[in-house]
């Protein structure tokens, strides 16, 4: 899953977010500063 | 005489989330601590190196708006999560490197405090973790 960068405070908003070594993501999550991106199904 | 001036313009992040336009003071400790290996027939102390344990302190405007302060910090608090501060925003090398504590743990966190006529502000304190210094 891929996650979306939605605050500016954690970079540019709608760029892919990489989490470096130690970052809690799920708090990031739940502090509304990135997104989860569903994959597209293909059809 | 002083040839530099640090930390007017720091750069702040916890848990990659910038922090710095939020933080009135900032503080990065190493720590390594001592062991006493003093022995009998000694006349001083001597002591070795034991185990590193770090900690960064800061001071923050207390915002509940959302993705600020308060939705940084709500989720960390007994978690462990990454800190950095860098003396200036210019560019990360040698003389302006990126100070990183991994792995530090957020023990508490003030969720509301204040006073009349003045800004709520809470003081924040992650302990251990392993302490980096980034000069590229």
């Amino acid at each position: 899953m891929k996650l979306i960068i939605v605050s500016e405070l954690v970079g540019t908003p709608g760029d892919q977010y990489v989490p470096a070594e130690g970052i809690n993501v799920e708090a990031l999550l739940e502090g509304g500063f990135i997104k989860q991106e569903k994959p597209t199904k293909e059809k | 005489m002083a040839t530099s001036t640090y930390l007017t313009n720091p750069v702040v992040t916890v848990n990659s989330v910038a922090l710095t336009g939020f933080c009135t003071s900032a503080e990065m400790m190493r720590v390594q601590e001592s062991i006493d290996t003093t022995a009998f027939g000694q006349s001083s102390r001597e002591y070795s190196s034991g185990l590193a344990n770090n900690e960064c302190t800061m001071t923050l405007f207390l915002t509940y708006a959302a993705a600020e302060v308060y939705a940084t910090l709500k989720s960390l608090v007994g978690t462990r999560t990454t800190v950095t501060l860098k003396p200036t925003s210019a560019a990360t090398s040698a003389t302006n490197p990126v100070l990183t504590l991994t792995g530090a743990y957020l023990e508490s966190l003030p969720v509301l405090t204040g006073s009349v006529g003045e800004m709520s502000q809470i003081d924040i304190t992650f302990t251990g973790g392993v302490y980096t210094e980034v000069v590229v």
